[in-house]
Parts: structure tokens; C-alpha cells; sequence
């Protein structure tokens, strides 16, 4: 747990990579994911790098890669994924692999491409054959109805006419035929009439089947045109238009005879066309599902290596070009795997010269690591999504993984429904091995990554539930309700107490709606039910009044306690930071100030519960017209909770007028005073700057051997961060700003936790209407129908409870529960303003790269 | 328009307006200049060019890279955009968007003429085409051989059929011809553009008439500079300069008069707005006259994006694309032909 509690301690170290072994040792760094690199290169553009070359080879490998997956799954053979993530591979089969694929490429590229021509030259012939069988239609029918077309009987002679005249003049009638794409027959027609003047007949007929267009590969819908014409010139005008129109044309047979020859021509080359289709299509099935075994693989290696070189190219070179110079961040605790994995990278590549590493001391702030597992991630989520947690600061997420799921649970206060969010949870976590369930998308994916924080928030629901009594907005009588109702009537008492009481008797309950149950009376209550509230409360008219005070001075306590805990947390802050004068300039008066006017609030809740019984309840005073009381000193004296009282209200008043000033003021004037040297206190200062010097000392002779080393660029990053300018109007202004936000704050904040008490309220009363308005209707219905009806009443119930009360009243709580740690707990002490560690690690890689696999 | 149509122009093109605010800040900037001048290969271009948001669109071109092969991916790119942008439009954008495809056609129709009247295949310069202004009719236009045969035939029903009122002529089509019947049509483009941009008021008209007068001035001068020394007569220029703009009528008019490129400029002494960038024509860098006009309408571009609630935010990008996608081809060329003191020389982007 001392993990979450902070980020861990990072160093900043200098890897010394041989240029011979800098590949093979970065390959063993990304399988474990040890360091963070740091950019030395910054200014140098994308294409300026050391290994751009290297890079651009692996492009050409994944575009290769691509290009082959893109065909296998054209062929539908299915990629087997390997479970294994192969090492990214050595710099000397890198070239064999190279080669390889490329050979693949060109093999496979050529094979298609035939195949496609192929493809094409079948798809013509069977266009052909099929103009052929429908012109056919065409012709006959012209021979056939010639003759008796009596309608326009001038306009075929003429024709006729025309066409022996112009056969008479060396002119020919010409043919046009061939197919075009449905959508454009319309357009195709109205140019041919405009273009051609109507010197044309245009003749065309729907093909039945439907076929591929050879250019998209999408199967559409075709028509046979048939055009006759006379003369070239039109002839030339017909064929460019078509040639627009993307027609396809065919030659069209002048005889019968010719006709028939073309088409039995035709019927021997489609068959031969599709043996030799066939024999092309198993060769290159083949290749493909040769080369779909190690393409899975292949992907992964390859990018694995391009990461390799995109971490090279954040290296710089030494002054004699010989060894690599990497600055990685590495948390303390992985300094021995580090070395390890260094050896390893040195071992493998049989270098001479081991590389090695070197930690070097900075100012810089590095980046914030927290371990986490499955559980606490998505915890850890939670408090990052409002910002990174700052170097080495009080981590929130390790209380949020109870505060967090408690603080909805009071929202979402109900047995039942935690109880289903809870089994919900715990089949996602039960099943969290499922590949299904891992790769699933959007929303379900959000549930399942939160499945640790569902299964809690139900648990917590279940609790909560238990507390309020509530399961589906009913009342569980569990251990029995400590009222006894008997107890009222007057036949259980002795004449002698009956007196004192009002008691019940046969005319009383007859003629009162509602009747009360008067605690003072012996044997009524029969002390405190064992847990949570008495189920006798679900049958009160006044449930609502009660429930209400309760929640409400709950949810005030809950808050105060939230807060003050975030103070606190504070402190622990400081002295980390080693900035103990911010403990009593700042936490102690914000401690001072919250626990003396809320603390004693919520000590005068507690007092008032436990002192005032029924007996004494009608004198008891209220405890708002008492804090009220306490800042304006009333003249008339009230009788109060406890004598002395406002003495203690006198006293805590003061403390808290106190203690603004100092925290308004404290701050700002001690750093103005550290400033100024301590100019109060001659004899500290000699022990003080001697003190320093050392340290600088030592700092620059690191640095001196750094540079002997061959280091260069120590020098731009390290000093410009070491000197501060000191700005008191900064320092104060900030610190007035902080300090009226949090006296403000202590209000609103108080005043935002009753959203504790407002949305348990709202979701008790919603599942209460639902049972009212719905099941309570299907459960009244008189037997004949009800059994029928029931059953729909219930169904319908089931939808509504969980979409409306599980789902939507669940997110409303989630969201205020978020609400209340990012705003009211974590302004308390929470910076969050540093940048999150990103290893080098090929795990985040490959997971990457199964999502891409997926889409392509 | 109605008043207020502030109020009530996000319920149609709200989102439109919001993507091409998104694509313009795509734009490449000054800093991704300087390195794209600093590369050594089309290689490294292509490599800086990831970096930016073309991310890897050359990913699929197989060595070797050439200069024609990005300039056609990258108007693809911008093809890709502009279609979405049509097809998620609704009226009036959508007339405004089929307006400005308007200029591509007109100089797709007048290169495939050209081509026809080179005997070129029409595969060969349908790849020259603008992907923008392409249209199913246009491989149809080298069966025409007069312009109103052209007009009859193929653009009846295309958007250009209404710019042809004034080119209708039997004259056989010779290449003085065509380039008198691009000027007409552009002529009656832009005027109809103008026309409908002030018709719909608001914003709009209020960017987009100042870039259209530009565009009709720029015209204007261009025809004047390009007539100097040909047969076409005085009468005959004056036809051809669009009816609108900064310099109508009295500019027009003298500069149909013009007959060196000295009158001319003592022609724009009387405008305020033109007289600077004639002055800059040939001084530092030696500007061309072209480059000048450049730099002022990607200015006006720029500016346009400055009103929101407008359709000039679209003209504007995809006017500042283009000047991009030739900023990176002139670019590409110096690298390619190692011509690299020149490679300054591009227009930057503000």
C-alpha cells in the first residue's frame, strides 16, 4: 500500500549505449517497461534524425505487412494470432526479413494482378455472350414485327428508304452495342439524342443477372443497348460518347451465322478462362495462407523495431560518435532491473564493451509512477482524470477506494438495487478473463474497466441499504421492531398509569386516520433496533421527517470528516516537502478554523442525540437557532444545550477570528522574512550559507565528472530550473486568493455534502413511486386477471428499476460522488500538476496493435 | 434573408461551419514551412508531411515518390473534404458549394477542349483534370466543334449551361476561341456568383462580394496583360472583363485602352486598393505579379474567417488549401529538380 500512498522516487540516469548494442538493448528495456525516455533532440526535426533510414525500412516493412493483411483477409483465411509476443528481431534478420517480404510482395502483387486480368478478361466474355443473347431478342423482334408496324408505318419506310439510299451512296448503317451501368442509361440517352440529333435508334433491354463492374467491384444492375446509326461521322460521335458513359462495347455480328460462331468462340474461352482462373486462384490461396502463419508475428516484430528506433532517435551521439547517450527517468526501485537489463542487451549483441548507466542529480521534476494492479487502477483512474498527481505528493486514489464508493452508497443507499449492481460486478470480475469481455467497446468497456469500483460501490449499497432499511423502497423487519404497538392500548397498563398517558382505546383507533405512538409509554419502545432504522418507520406518516433529520445531520458529519481528513492530508504533504512552517502557517490555522465552527457543530449533533431522550425531547433546543446564536450574541439568553455554553462559543469564536490573519498573512510575511535572510537572526546565517556552499560543491563536481565523461548537454536543462525568483505581491497574492477560497469554501463545501442527503432522498423516493404507481397496482388486481397481469407489471417493473434506478440514478450518484472528491476533498490538499510516467514498453505497444488488427 | 439570421444559421450549417473552422486550423503553419524547406528528399517531405495532419496519406504510393504523385493524393484529400462538406449541405450552402466548383469545371471543359484540339487522348488529360470539377458529361466535350454545339450537346444540364448565354457562336473551335470562350464563361460565372452572394445579404455578402471583386479585378488585369501583343482587339477585351469589382466601369474602361504594362500601371495609380501591389510587382524577391495577387487573396481568405455565420468560410478554405497544395508542390519541385534557390519563393499562409 506504501505505493499508492505516494508515487514512487525516480532518478534520473544516463544510459551509456554502445552504437553496437543500443538496439538489442532498448529491445530488452521495452519488454519490461522499465524507463521513460526523454527527448534530447528536440530541436531536431522528424527527418534530421540519426535513424530516419532505419524508420522509414520499417514503414516500408508495414506497408508491406498491410498490404498482406489486406489480402488474407480478402481470401478469407483467417490470421492465427500467436498468444506469444515475439522479441523484436535481431538487426541481422532484419534484412532477411526484409527480403522476404518483399519477394512476397512483388510474388503476390504479380499473382493478383493476373488474377485480376484474368477476372476481367471472363468478365468481358460473359458481358459479351450476354449482349449477344439479348441483341439477338432485339433483332428478331425487328424482323418479326417489321412488317405489321402499322403505327408508324412513314417512319419505317422512310427509314427503310434512308437506308437503301444510303447504302446506294457508299454510306453504311452501323451498329453500336454493349452494356452500361442502370443509373446512367437515362443521361446516356438524352446526350445520344441531343448530341447526334436524333439520327439514332437506340434500343436497349435490363439484364437479368446482375454483374461485377470490373472497376469498383461492386455487382450492379446492367443494361444492353442496341444503337443503330447511319454515316461515320455520327459513328465517331456515338463511340465517344459511350466511351463517357463508361459503356462497355462489343462488337455486334452482322449475320446470323456470324453470331453464332462468336458465341460458341465464346463459350470454349470462358471455360478455358475458368480452369485457368481456378489454377491461379488455388496458387495464390497458397501463398497467401503460407504467409498468414507468420504475419501476425511479422507485425509485431516489425513494430517493435520501429519503436526501438524511435527511442534511438530521442539518443544523442558522445563527442567521439562511439557510444549512444540516453536520459531515461527510472523509479528507484527498478535501478537493479535496469542493470539487469542492460547486461542482458550487451550479452546478447556480444559486445566488448558492457553498456552501463550512471545516475546523474537534478532539479527537475520527474514525471509522478504509481504502481498499480487491476483493483486500483481504476481508483487511480478516478483521481488522474482530474490531474496527475504532482512528484511524490499524497496520493488521494488510496482513500478514494473507500470513500469513494461509500459516499455513493449513502446516495445510492438501497439493498436491492446494490445488491444487483453488486452481482453485476462481481460476474464482470469473475469473467474478467473472457476475450470477449476485453475487447468489448464503448460503454461496455467503461463498465468493465470500472468493475472493482462497481463491485465495491455495491457492496457498500448493500450496506448503506441495510442502514436505511431499504431494499427495493421496502422495509426489512430483520431482528423485529423494537416498538410494540400493544403497548398503546389501555388494556395492557394499570388503571393507575392510565392518567398520566393518553392510551388507545377501541374508539380511539376506530375513528383516527392517523394514530401516534408515544415512546414515554413503558413498554412501547423497547430500545434501539440492532441495526440501521426500525422497520416500523416504513408504516409512519412522518418516515419522511424522520428520515430527512437523520440524513441531513449524517450527511454534515460525513462532510465535515471528509474535509478535515483532506487537511490533514495536507499535513503529511509539508513534511514530505519538507516545508514544516506551512504546517502552522497554513494547516493548523485551516484545521482551527473548520473544526471550531463545523467540528463544534457537529459536536453539538452528537450531544443533543445523546443527551435529550423522548422524555426531555420538547425542551431540547434547536440546534440551528443555537448556531445561529453563537455569531451574534443574542441578548436574550436561550437556555442552551449544557451550561457554560457560551463561554466555549465565546472562546471558539476568537480561535477562529484568530486564525484567518494568520492564514491570510502567515505565509507570505515568514518567506519574506526567510528572504531577507533572517535578517533578525545574525547568528544563524553564517551556519546556514556554509551549509549551502557545500552542497553546491558537491553538485558541481558531479557535474564536472559528467562532463568528462563525455557529457555535453547537462548544461541547458539543469541551471535556468535551480534559480527562483522570489515575488512577495506573487506569494501573497496567491496566498489571500488560497486562503478566502477555503474560508468560502468551508461553507459551500459543508453546503455541497448535503447532496449526500439530497440524493439518497431522491432515490428513495423515486424506487418508492415506482412500487406505488406500478407493482402495487399489478399486486392489487383481483385473482382472476392479476396472475396475468402480474406477470407484464413485473417485467416492466424489472426494465424501469434497472435503467431508471440502476442505471440513471447510479450515473446521477457516480457523478456527485466524483463531484465531491475533486472539488470538496481534493482542493484540500491535492496539486495534481505533474506529468504521468509513460514507460517504453512494448506491452502498451502490441495492445495497440490488436485494436488496429481488429478494424483492418 | 431574414433578420437575424445569426440566430438561426446553425440549425442548418452549424456543423459544416464548425468542420471547416476544425480544417483550417489543419492548415500547415509557418513553422512547418520552414522545415518542409529544409528537407532533402521528397522522401523527407513525405516524412515531415506525417507529422502534420495529412498524417500518412502517401502511405500507399510505391517508390519512387514523385511530385505529380502528391499533388494528386493531396487534391484528393481535399476532393475528400469537400465532398462531405457538399454532401452534409443543405440549401442555400449547397448552391453556394456547386458554385464554387463551377471554376474547376469551366477549366476542366476548356482543358479537354485544348486536349482535343492537340489530339491528346482524353485518359491522359482527364488526370490533369481537377478532381473538383469533374462532371459525367465531360468526356463527352471533344465531340463538340463549336461552342454552341458544346452548349447543346454536353453542358445543357450541367450548372454551367446558364454561363453560355453570352458565347453562343457557330465559330469553329480554335485555341484563340477556347481561350475567349474560358474568359466569357468565367465572366458570366463570376458575375453570377457575385450576383447570388449579394442576393443573399447578411455576412456573406458582406466577405464574400470584396474576394469576388478581387477575383473579377484580378481577371480583368490579367486578360489586359495577356492581350498585349495578340490579335484580339480593344472591343473584344473590354467584353471579356467581368461587370463588377473595384474598377468597373471607369477602370474597365481605361484599361481597355491599356497597351503596355507602364499604362496599365498608371491606370492602377488611381486605386488605392491595387496601387501597393503593383508597386511590390519585381522588388524584393522579385515578385511576379501572379505571386502578388496570391498573397492578397489569401489575406482576403484569411480575413474571411475573422465573421462567423457565413458561407465565405468555405470558399476561403478551400482557396487557402489549394494555395497550400501549390505551396508544397512548388516546394516539392525545388527539391526535386535541386533548384533550391528559389525555394522561398512560396506563398506563406497567415
Amino acid at each position: 500500500m506504501g505505493s499508492l500512498f505516494r508515487s514512487e522516487t525516480m532518478c534520473l540516469a544516463q544510459l551509456f549505449l554502445q552504437s553496437g548494442t543500443a538496439y538489442e538493448c532498448l529491445s530488452a528495456l521495452g519488454e519490461k517497461g522499465l524507463v521513460q525516455f526523454r527527448d534530447l533532440n528536440q530541436n531536431v526535426s522528424s527527418f534530421q534524425r540519426k535513424f530516419v533510414g532505419e524508420v522509414k525500412r520499417c514503414e516500408e516493412l508495414e506497408r508491406i505487412l498491410v498490404y498482406l493483411v489486406q489480402e488474407i483477409n480478402r481470401a478469407d483465411i483467417s490470421l492465427p494470432e500467436g498468444e506469444a509476443s515475439p522479441p523484436a528481431p535481431p538487426l541481422k534478420q532484419v534484412l532477411e526479413m526484409q527480403e522476404q517480404l518483399q519477394k512476397l510482395e512483388v510474388e503476390l502483387r504479380e499473382v493478383t494482378k493476373n488474377k485480376e486480368k484474368l477476372r476481367k478478361n471472363l468478365l468481358e466474355l460473359i458481358e459479351y455472350t450476354h449482349m449477344l443473347r439479348v441483341t439477338k431478342t432485339f433483332v428478331k423482334r425487328n424482323v418479326e414485327f417489321e412488317p405489321t408496324y402499322e403505327e408508324f408505318p412513314s417512319l419505317e419506310n422512310d427509314s427503310l428508304l434512308d437506308y437503301s439510299c444510303m447504302q446506294r451512296l457508299g454510306a453504311k448503317l452501323g451498329f453500336v452495342s454493349g452494356l452500361i451501368n442502370q443509373g446512367k442509361v437515362e443521361a446516356f440517352e438524352k446526350m445520344l439524342w441531343r448530341a447526334c440529333k436524333g439520327y439514332t435508334i437506340v434500343s436497349y433491354a435490363e439484364l437479368d443477372e446482375s454483374l461485377e463492374d470490373p472497376e469498383t467491384g461492386e455487382v450492379i444492375k446492367w443494361y444492353v443497348f442496341l444503337i443503330s446509326f447511319w454515316g461515320e461521322q455520327i459513328g465517331h460521335k456515338v463511340k465517344k460518347i459511350c466511351d463517357c458513359y463508361h459503356c462497355h462495347v462489343y462488337p455486334y455480328p452482322n449475320t446470323a451465322e456470324e453470331r453464332r460462331e462468336i458465341q460458341e468462340g465464346l463459350n470454349t474461352r470462358i471455360q478455358d478462362l475458368y480452369t485457368v482462373l481456378h489454377k491461379t486462384e488455388d496458387y495464390l490461396r497458397q501463398v497467401l495462407c503460407k504467409a498468414a502463419e507468420s504475419v501476425y508475428s511479422r507485425v509485431i516484430q516489425v513494430k517493435k523495431m520501429k519503436a526501438i528506433y524511435h527511442m534511438l532517435n530521442m539518443c544523442s551521439f558522445d563527442v567521439t560518435n562511439k557510444c549512444l547517450i540516453a536520459e531515461v527517468w527510472c523509479p528507484e526501485a527498478d535501478l537493479q532491473d535496469l542493470r539487469r537489463a542492460l547486461e542482458e542487451g550487451s550479452r546478447e549483441s556480444g559486445a566488448t564493451i558492457p553498456s552501463f548507466m550512471n545516475i546523474i542529480p537534478t532539479k527537475e521534476t520527474p514525471p509522478t509512477r504509481i504502481r498499480t494492479n487491476k483493483f486500483t487502477e481504476g481508483f487511480q483512474n478516478i483521481v488522474d482524470a482530474y490531474g496527475v498527481g504532482s512528484y511524490r505528493e499524497v496520493n488521494p486514489a488510496l482513500f478514494t477506494i473507500i470513500t469513494f464508493p461509500f459516499l455513493f452508497a449513502v446516495m445510492f443507499g438501497d439493498f436491492g438495487h446494490g445488491f444487483v449492481m453488486f452481482l453485476f460486478a462481481l460476474l464482470l470480475v469473475l469473467n474478467e478473463n473472457h476475450p470477449r469481455l476485453n475487447q468489448s467497446q464503448e460503454i461496455m468497456r467503461m463498465f468493465f474497466n470500472g468493475r472493482y469500483i462497481l463491485l465495491l460501490m455495491g457492496l457498500f449499497s448493500v450496506y448503506t441499504g441495510l442502514i436505511y432499511n431499504d431494499c427495493f423502497s421496502k422495509s426489512v423487519n430483520l431482528f423485529g421492531s423494537k416498538w410494540n404497538v400493544s403497548a398503546m392500548y389501555s388494556s395492557s397498563h394499570t388503571p393507575t398509569e392510565h392518567n398520566k398517558m393518553v392510551l388507545w382505546n377501541d374508539s380511539v383507533v376506530r375513528h383516527n386516520r392517523v394514530l401516534q405512538l408515544d415512546p414515554n409509554i413503558p413498554g412501547v419502545f423497547r430500545g434501539p433496533y440492532p441495526l440501521g432504522i426500525d422497520p416500523i418507520w416504513n408504516l409512519a406518516t412522518n418516515r419522511l421527517t424522520f428520515l430527512n433529520s437523520f440524513k441531513m445531520k449524517m450527511s454534515v458529519i460525513l462532510g465535515i470528516i471528509h474535509m478535515t481528513f483532506g487537511v490533514i492530508l495536507g499535513i503529511f504533504n509539508h513534511l514530505h516537502f519538507k516545508k514544516k512552517f506551512n504546517i502552522y502557517l497554513v494547516s493548523i490555522p485551516e484545521l482551527l478554523f473548520i473544526l471550531c465552527i463545523f467540528g463544534y457543530l457537529i459536536f453539538m449533533i452528537f450531544y443533543k442525540w445523546l443527551v435529550f431522550s423522548a422524555e426531555t425531547s420538547r425542551v431540547a433546543p434547536s440546534i440551528l437557532i443555537e448556531f445561529i446564536n453563537m455569531f451574534l450574541f443574542p441578548a436574550s439568553k436561550t437556555n442552551g444545550l449544557y451550561t457554560g455554553q457560551e463561554h466555549v462559543q465565546r472562546v471558539l469564536l476568537v480561535v477562529t477570528a484568530l486564525s484567518v490573519p494568520v492564514l491570510f498573512l502567515g505565509k507570505p510575511l515568514f518567506l519574506l522574512w526567510l528572504h531577507n535572510g533572517r535578517s533578525c537572526f545574525g547568528v544563524n546565517r553564517r551556519g546556514y550559507t556554509l551549509v549551502r556552499k557545500d552542497s553546491e560543491e558537491e553538485v558541481s563536481l558531479l557535474r564536472n565528472q559528467d562532463v568528462e565523461e563525455g557529457n555535453t548537454q547537462m548544461e541547458d536543462g539543469c541551471p535556468e530550473v535551480t534559480c527562483e525568483e522570489f515575488n512577495f505581491g506573487e506569494i501573497l497574492m496567491t496566498q489571500v486568493i488560497h486562503s478566502i477560497e477555503y474560508c468560502l469554501g468551508c461553507i459551500s463545501n459543508t453546503a455541497s455534502y448535503l447532496r449526500l442527503w439530497a440524493l439518497s432522498l431522491a432515490h428513495a423516493q423515486l424506487s418508492d413511486v415506482l412500487w406505488a404507481m406500478l407493482l402495487r397496482v399489478g399486486l392489487r388486481v383481483d385473482t382472476t386477471y392479476g396472475a396475468l397481469l402480474l406477470l407484464p407489471v413485473i417485467a416492466l417493473f424489472v426494465v424501469l428499476t434497472i435503467f431508471i434506478l440502476l442505471i440513471m440514478e447510479g450515473l446521477s450518484a457516480f457523478l456527485h460522488a466524483i463531484r465531491l472528491h475533486w472539488v470538496e476533498f481534493q482542493n484540500k490538499f491535492y496539486v495534481g500538476a505533474g506529468t504521468k510516467f509513460v514507460p517504453f514498453s512494448f506491452s502498451l505497444l502490441s495492445s495497440k496493435f490488436s485494436k488496429d488488427d481488429s478494424v483492418a | 434573408m431574414l433578420e437575424g439570421a445569426e440566430l438561426y444559421f446553425n440549425v442548418d450549417h452549424g456543423y459544416l461551419e464548425g468542420l471547416v473552422r476544425g480544417c483550417k486550423a489543419s492548415l500547415l503553419t509557418q513553422q512547418d514551412y520552414i522545415n518542409l524547406v529544409q528537407c532533402e528528399t521528397l522522401e523527407d517531405l513525405k516524412i515531415h508531411l506525417q507529422t502534420t495532419d495529412y498524417g500518412n496519406f502517401l502511405a500507399n504510393q510505391t517508390n519512387p515518390l514523385t511530385v505529380s504523385k502528391i499533388d494528386t493524393e493531396m487534391r484528393k484529400r481535399l476532393c475528400g473534404e469537400f465532398e462531405y462538406f457538399r454532401n452534409h449541405s443543405l440549401e442555400p450552402l449547397s448552391t453556394f458549394l456547386t458554385y464554387m466548383t463551377c471554376s474547376y469545371m469551366i477549366d476542366n471543359v476548356i482543358l479537354l477542349m485544348n486536349g482535343a484540339l492537340q489530339k491528346k487522348s482524353v485518359k491522359e488529360i482527364l488526370g490533369k483534370c481537377h478532381p473538383l470539377g469533374r462532371f459525367t458529361e465531360m468526356e463527352a466535350v471533344n465531340i463538340a466543334e463549336t461552342p454552341s454545339d458544346l452548349f447543346n450537346a454536353i453542358l445543357v444540364e450541367t450548372p454551367l449551361a446558364p454561363f453560355f448565354q453570352d458565347c453562343m457562336s457557330e465559330n469553329a473551335l480554335d485555341e484563340l476561341n477556347i481561350e475567349l470562350l474560358r474568359n466569357k464563361l468565367y465572366k458570366s460565372y463570376l458575375e453570377t456568383f457575385y450576383k447570388f452572394c449579394k442576393n443573399h445579404g447578411d455576412v456573406t455578402a458582406e466577405v464574400m462580394c470584396p474576394i469576388l471583386e478581387f477575383e473579377a479585378d484580378r481577371r480583368a488585369f490579367i486578360i489586359t496583360l495577356n492581350s498585349f501583343g495578340t490579335e484580339l482587339s480593344k472591343e473584344d477585351r473590354e467584353t471579356l472583363y467581368p461587370t463588377f469589382g473595384k474598377l468597373y466601369p471607369e477602370g474597365l474602361r481605361l484599361l481597355a485602352q491599356a497597351e503596355d504594362f507602364d499604362q496599365m500601371k498608371s491606370i492602377v495609380d488611381h486605386y488605392v486598393v491595387y496601387k501597393p501591389l503593383f508597386e511590390a510587382v519585381g522588388g524584393s524577391g522579385g515578385k511576379t505579379l501572379e505571386d502578388v495577387f496570391y498573397e492578397r487573396e489569401v489575406q482576403m481568405n484569411v480575413l474571411a474567417f475573422n465573421r462567423q455565420f457565413h458561407y465565405g468560410v468555405f470558399y476561403a478554405y478551400v482557396k487557402l488549401k489549394e494555395q497550400e497544395m501549390r505551396n508544397i508542390v512548388w516546394i516539392a519541385e525545388c527539391i526535386s529538380q535541386r533548384h533550391r534557390t528559389k525555394i522561398n519563393s512560396y506563398i506563406p499562409i497567415l
